[in-house]
């Protein structure tokens, strides 16, 4: 009896490291999408001049992977700043804010703090409708994002075809 | 000859054409498709980037229509693992050839393999393999073949034909040459001249040899000339020595005077004969007519007359086998006695004393041939044909016998003139001499009286 709870223990915390395992690797993945996309948009006017700042709404494990990659590469030969905000009136001065799936927040109340030159980057079923410029999904096991023109227009930018040729086009409608 | 340089040449030309134009085809092949795989590169980069494996596969895909002739397209990732591949047949069979990574692009027999590395901001990001089956290569390679076979057969032909013509022209001028020279140096007819209306190394040739036969017959000239006049000016002094020793015999009573001088006449109709000889032949060489007396004689009759003179003189048994008496025929009589005289003393000449020598004689329809034999050593069948020329002295050094060597040159001038022939037939026992003479009118004569 207690073996076979010792067992099921076991298999548990087994099952546990491989989901957390799991999430890990999609946060990497999710990180370094993030920053893949720098290099398909026309930053046009930076909001600071010496930094290229990535805004995380709350808290997420693909902080710690945007660090990694802050520490190693830059965006347009400028630093990589992560900012973490707490809550949306925090929002400022950024040019990629990532809203985290799981905050606490509407994301109507988010978008409303957003200025222009910022691409906003989320990871929930709709979102991308709902006016975030880019939004991750998994399809058939597979990270995909959907991309919302209308969204990455109003905030003044412009994505590559190469990047957008990838993405799953939606529209904005919500938002009008 | 000429066909198979021209063979050869066309051959290099014709293999160093299609090397180079394989060469050219494989670079420019190489190329084309290197820069197709640039392309892959730039639109793979952020399929790469987004771990978009499908849209990879939309990109590779796209060669079944714009580049049928890859059969096989792979990406690999960063890590070297297949990010996406692409099979023409659908036959998943692709090997990247292990040295293909060094190099860019890499030929085997029937493939072209391309590598290009993908890059991005300088950063490996992937790598593409693109395999291309050369089958239009080899379709070129083929159809440069027939093209090659059948120019080497067209040029082979027009070559031929050239030689041909080429060969006919120059061959059949050298051959003259050739043969004019062979009938120069038979006959000794040194007046024979080649004219050629080319102007090339040949015409030049034939013109240095006209200029030689000028000079070889000038020479020829003076030297008869001089031959005439000498002998025309010692014959004048002789016939006078000739007249005062006759004179002088007659009116000597003394023996061993009378013998001394018959020795003196006896040499100085020898050296009268000489004279003669040399100034016949200066007159045949001249290309003067010996002018022939001809009349209607006797042949038995001068046989009878020239045997006598050698009997009586010599040691030899002169036998008359003819059976010639009673026939006649129209002829130089002098002239034909100078031959027989010539011909016996020949005989008596070149066969040991004591010995025979025989004169046959008989009739054909046409001619009359006379032969003299003789039971000598006989002449050489090499020197036969030369017996006949002016001065021939037999190489055989074991005869001395005195002469120039002109007496069967006469002959032979003299039965030509009276158209008939001369020839020699030689055994080990001796030596046979033939001529014949026309019988001509006679013969017609002769005919009438029998019908």
């Amino acid at each position: 009896m207690l073996k076979r709870l010792l067992f099921f223990l076991l298999i548990c915390s087994f099952a546990k490291t491989v989901l957390a395992q799991e999430s890990v690797d999609e946060a990497r993945l999710k990180a370094a999408f993030i920053y893949n996309f720098t290099k398909y948009i026309d930053w046009g006017t930076a909001s600071d001049e010496n930094n290229f700042v990535i805004g995380v709404l709350g808290s997420s494990l693909v902080t710690q992977s945007l660090q990694e990659i802050a520490s190693t590469n830059t965006v347009a030969n400028k630093k990589i700043v992560i900012k973490i905000f707490s809550k949306p009136s925090e929002i400022d001065n950024c040019d990629i804010l990532f809203i985290p799936q799981k905050n606490s927040f509407s994301l109507q109340s988010v978008l409303d703090h957003v200025g222009k030159g910022v691409l906003t980057i989320s990871e929930e079923e709709g979102f991308a409708r709902q006016g975030t410029a880019f939004n991750f999904v998994i399809k058939n096991d597979k990270l995909k994002f959907e991309a919302n023109l209308k969204a990455i227009n109003s905030a003044g930018l412009k994505a590559g075809s190469q990047l957008l040729k990838l993405a799953t086009i939606v529209n904005g409608d919500k938002k009008e | 000859m000429q066909v198979f340089t021209s063979l050869l040449v066309l051959s290099i030309v014709f293999a160093v054409s299609v090397i180079t134009d394989i060469r050219t085809y494989k670079e420019r092949k190489a190329n084309s498709v290197i820069s197709l795989a640039q392309v892959i590169e730039t639109n793979s980069i952020s399929p790469l980037q987004f771990d978009d494996n499908e849209a990879a596969k939309n990109i590779l895909s796209e060669l079944r229509s714009t580049a049928p002739e890859i059969t096989n397209a792979i990406i690999l990732n960063k890590k070297g693992k297949i990010f996406a591949s692409y099979s023409k047949t659908n036959t998943d069979s692709f090997h990247i050839p292990p040295n293909l990574s060094e190099k860019n692009h890499l030929y085997t027999d029937d493939h072209l393999y391309v590598s290009n590395p993908i890059m991005n901001n300088n950063e490996v990001v992937g790598k593409v393999f693109i395999k291309v089956e050369l089958t239009e290569l080899q379709e070129l390679i083929k159809s440069k073949y027939q093209i090659g076979v059948v120019l080497l057969f067209v040029a082979l032909g027009c070559s031929f034909l050239i030689a041909v013509f080429a060969q006919a022209y120059i061959s059949k001028r050298l051959l003259l040459l050739v043969g004019t020279m062979k009938e120069v140096s038979r006959t000794g007819e040194y007046n024979k001249t080649i004219s050629d209306k080319g102007n090339d190394e040949i015409s030049t040739l034939i013109r240095v040899f006209n200029n030689l036969m000028q000079q070889i017959k000038e020479n020829l000239r003076r030297k008869d000339e001089f031959i005439g006049i000498a002998s025309h000016e010692l014959k004048t002094p002789l016939t006078s020595i000739k007249g005062f020793v006759e004179l002088l015999l007659e009116l000597e009573d003394e023996e061993q005077k009378k013998e001394f001088l018959q020795k003196a006449m006896a040499n100085s109709k020898r050296l009268d004969k000489l004279i003669n000889d040399l100034l016949d032949v200066s007159k045949i060489q001249s290309g003067q007519q010996l002018e022939l007396n001809e009349k209607e004689f006797e042949i038995g009759v001068l046989l009878d007359e020239a045997t006598a003179a050698f009997q009586m003189a010599q040691g030899h048994e002169i036998i008359r086998e003819d059976n010639l008496n009673g026939q006649t025929v129209i002829a130089d009589r002098q002239r034909i006695e100078q031959v027989l005289t010539n011909l016996l003393s020949n005989a008596i000449k070149y066969s040991p004393p004591g010995s025979k020598v025989v004169i046959n004689g008989r009739k054909t329809t046409t001619d009359l041939i006379i032969k003299v034999r003789d039971f000598g050593k006989g002449i050489p069948e090499e020197e036969q044909s030369n017996i006949f020329e002016r001065f021939y002295r037999t190489k055989d050094n074991s005869i001395h016998v005195s002469g120039f060597g002109l007496g069967l040159y006469i002959c032979r001038d003299i039965i030509e003139r009276h158209q008939g022939k001369i020839w020699v037939e030689s055994q080990e026992k001796g030596t046979a001499f033939y001529f014949s003479i026309p019988l001509r009118g006679i013969m017609s004569n002769q005919q009438n009286v029998g019908l």
